[in-house]
């Protein structure tokens, strides 16, 4: 069966395919489109999925949309209706973007696609979270946890998990928490307190929570109380993002913790205020974490499972994610590398396959690399084209300039077959630098990221040499394969690895199996012989504001609008030409202009 | 020209006089900048013409470059206010930042309109900021920011124009009138947007005044009823897709 599974209009729209139960290709459209976090009808990913599978959408079986827009449309006029009428200023704000496209989503897929309305099928939000997250582990049977801002009405699920080989999967949601109570509201609702961009801001929270002490946490724990079942309910005196668009905490918030932070101000940790800040942090960071865990921990009482699967964008949070894994009782856990709203389109096709068409299950290989594929030739082109020197090697010679490079303090930028599926670089579009000098964190954040002094860089290491630098736990490597957690790295290396060592001693540590990516298991075996420490910081190839990297072109040109000193696609090198000829450059340019 | 331009001169003084207003400007043209900048990286990662992807290049970092200057000082008049402003009028239809209010779809574009688009967009920019910039007298910091800017102005309506014409010698006069046709048209349809907009409001306002009442008042029994807490997920919600609720 030709599965195409769609997610798409809140915010990281994505396409996936399935064809015979196995995923042939995933992307999101914010990747092709260029637009960040682009919410748009995935028209680009799903093209580019199809003409992957080289097939077209006559020969889909099923469209699946990863949530029911008529039930989500429910929970939108439910909530108008119950603040009425305090609600009157969102209301028509609100029915305009709904009834413009939203809801209206079999028309909109029939049309765009041309199948017929009768393929087109819906499945939960939460359904496809916990689908995502279950059908993609190597596991049989698991607890499934699923927890995000709001889908249609839930914004935390449980369930369970079960599949056989060669017989179909069941996923069966038992219970959920539902909107306007929602563990990712409140930690959006403090992102944007702290004055970053909600939906993309709340892995600076993380970072900024470091920073912090949870002095606050009986004030944050007076927004949200555990209900004596074992969830919990936010006290909505604080919050606004149920009546209005406009702001998401409300007078009684800053009343409690003082005024909230200006966007544009950066924040200073030498200051009070700035403290606070991370104060505030660190506290709704630790409430997040208790709550997650102490749910957790019920889940693995009452199903007796060793197995926890968790989906939704809160699961892109690794310190509660380690805490999970360390003191809930779970012996494994399992976030798989997509696990917010664009994983749903890959989790949407899954469910559909395995559940509603009752397919036997099939494994699901175990690696997030599902979209386009780099061209190294199209770099050669480019920078020949451009007069950049420009070389080919094979793998074994490539390999070890590039170590060399690492070693000699360059920035590498890494583009290595096909791309990431999720917001996470994980080998394959990433750059990549030495992991032990504070200074070549302090470079990356300005001539490369141009972001915030408070945000750490993630390491990537071989799993076999993994326990040597980063006190994993039990499961600790597994949950680490997608960077999914953050444990300690040793005390004894942390000097050494100062460029991924976070202020309070942990990183976001990515462990790599040989078969995931093997270019970069060999480029760390090789760098580790020539340092004695076969780990490298590796993060995202983009510029601030940008997607992720994904075709060579895309590479070059943000290599040539940053700090990166050499770039690296396939077997093609190109390293920076030295300061001076860049500066004869921009001069023969303006020369040209003038001219 | 000139005729209107001195009669929209108050206008402008009055827009550009209040430090809360001329903070929120400065913080909108910082993002359209950076907007721009990002639309000619995607230029420049189109065009397969290397010439004019160094141009667009520099372009772009031209832009972003702009956008921290417009940040920096955006910034700096927030900080002397006793607090943050509330989100009020920019009036950005009578003062609009650089691309006025077009969106640019850049793959949509051939390379030629593309740089039609462009000279016509810088022109208008560097227009509007010299205007800016003379009724910015009593803000000399503010006005020095857009005296940077407008020199840059200078070299992107010069290259843009020198590239069409290379680029189309026959058709570059008939490419900058079709760009001209096309700002209108879409003027147009921003204000017919705007139109539908308004109206729209209006009447999904009153509906909500008049019709919704009763039904607001059920809803609110019904929350009241509601448990806080778990809620069971049905059997028959975990087994059909066809549904859309």
């Amino acid at each position: 069966m030709k599965i195409l599974g769609i997610s798409a209009h809140y915010h990281d729209s994505a396409a996936a395919l399935v064809i015979d139960g196995v995923p042939i290709a995933a992307v999101q459209e914010e990747r092709l489109s260029r637009r960040k976090n682009d919410a748009a009808f995935p028209l680009l990913a799903i093209e580019w999925c199809l003409d992957q599978a080289g097939i077209g959408p006559e020969a889909l079986d099923a469209v699946v949309f990863y949530e029911r827009p008529m039930l989500k449309f429910d929970r939108i006029l439910t909530c108008m209706l119950r603040e009425f009428p305090r609600s009157w200023r969102a209301f028509p704000k609100a029915m305009k973007n709904s009834l413009g496209e939203k809801v209206w989503m079999r028309g909109v897929i029939a049309s765009h696609l041309g199948t017929p309305g009768r393929k087109v099928l819906f499945t939960e939000h939460h359904q496809s979270h916990a689908a995502a997250a279950f059908l993609t582990a190597p596991t049989q049977r698991a607890a499934i946890l699923t927890t995000d801002g709001v889908g249609e009405w839930a914004t935390l699920s449980i369930g369970l998990g079960a599949r056989r080989a060669q017989s179909p999967a069941s996923i069966t949601l038992l219970r959920e928490v539902r909107f306007p109570h929602s563990l990712g509201m409140l930690y959006s609702t403090f992102t944007a307190y702290l004055g970053f961009e909600v939906n993309e801001g709340e892995y600076k929270v993380m970072g900024l929570a470091s920073y912090g002490r949870p002095t606050l946490v009986n004030e944050v724990r007076r927004l949200i109380r555990r209900t004596p079942d074992g969830a919990f309910a936010l006290d909505l005196d604080y919050f606004e993002f149920h009546t209005t668009a406009q702001r998401s905490y409300s007078s009684r918030f800053i009343d409690l913790f003082g005024p909230p932070r200006r966007p544009y101000e950066p924040i200073d940790l030498h200051t009070a205020e700035g403290r606070r800040f991370a104060d505030c942090a660190a506290s709704v960071q630790r409430v997040l974490e208790d709550t997650l865990v102490e749910i957790a921990v019920a889940v693995r009482q009452e199903t007796g499972l060793p197995d926890l699967c968790m989906g939704g964008g809160v699961a892109l949070n690794g310190v509660a994610n380690a805490r999970i894994l360390t003191d809930s009782g779970f012996e494994r856990l399992f976030v798989p590398p997509a696990p917010g709203d664009a994983g749903c389109a890959l989790g949407a096709a899954l469910y559909a396959d395995r559940i509603h068409f009752g397919n036997p299950d099939r494994e699901v290989p175990d690696h997030p690399f599902w979209g386009p594929t780099v061209d190294g030739s199209a770099l050669a082109q480019l920078a020949r084209e451009d007069g950049q020197p420009c070389d080919e090697f094979d793998d074994p010679e490539l390999i070890e300039r590039t170590a060399d490079d690492l070693l000699a303090g360059r920035v590498v930028g890494w583009m290595d077959g096909a791309l990431e599926f999720g917001p996470r670089a994980l080998g394959h579009r990433s750059v990549l630098a030495a992991p032990h000098a504070a200074e070549m964190r302090d470079r990356l954040n300005r001539d490369v990221k141009d972001r915030e002094e408070f945000r750490p860089f993630a390491p990537v290491v071989p799993i076999e040499a993994a326990d040597r630098y980063f006190e994993l736990p039990a499961g600790g490597a597994r949950l680490a394969r997608f960077m999914s957690g953050v444990f300690p790295v040793r005390p004894e290396w942390r000097t050494r690895l100062a460029a991924i060592t976070h202020i309070d001693g942990s990183a976001r540590v990515q462990t790599l199996e040989q078969s995931m990516a093997p270019r970069l298991h060999a480029l760390l075996k090789c760098y580790g012989q020539r340092s004695g420490i076969p780990v490298l910081l590796n993060t995202s190839f983009n510029l601030a504001g940008e997607p992720i990297v994904n075709r060579a072109v895309e590479g070059y040109s943000t290599f040539r609008r940053s700090g990166i000193d050499v770039l690296i696609a396939g077997r093609t090198r190109v390293a920076k030409r030295a300061s001076s000829a860049i500066h004869q450059e921009q001069v023969a340019c303006s020369r040209s202009v003038a001219g | 020209m000139e005729l209107i331009r001195s009669l929209l001169r108050p206008l402008h003084r009055w827009v550009w006089l209040d430090t809360a207003r001329r903070a929120r400007k400065l913080l909108r043209f910082a993002e359209t900048e950076a907007d721009g900048g990002r639309d000619l990286v995607r230029a420049a990662e189109m065009t397969t013409d290397s010439l004019l992807r160094r141009h667009f290049l520099r372009h772009a970092r031209d832009e972003q470059r702009h956008a921290e200057l417009f940040r920096g000082r955006g910034a700096a008049l927030l900080r002397v206010l006793p607090e943050p402003p509330r989100s009020g009028y920019r009036a950005d239809w009578l003062a609009p930042g650089e691309r006025g209010l077009d969106d640019l779809r850049v793959e949509e574009l051939e390379v030629d309109a593309l740089l039609a688009f462009l000279h016509l967009s810088e022109k208008s920019a560097a227009t509007d900021f010299a205007r800016y910039r003379d009724v910015l007298q009593h803000d000399p910091p503010t006005r020095a920011v857009f005296e940077e800017i407008l020199r840059d102005e200078a070299y992107h309506m010069n290259y843009t124009f020198s590239q069409l014409v290379r680029v189309s010698p026959q058709h570059h006069r008939r490419l900058l009138w079709r760009a001209r046709l096309g700002r209108l048209w879409k003027g147009y349809l921003r204000l017919a947007i705007a139109l539908a907009g308004g109206i729209s409001w209006l009447i999904l306002t009153v509906l909500y005044f008049t019709l919704l009442p009763p039904f607001a008042y059920f809803a609110k029994r019904s929350a009241r009823q509601e448990p806080a807490g778990w809620r069971p997920v049905s059997a028959e919600r975990n087994a059909s897709l066809d549904r859309q609720y």
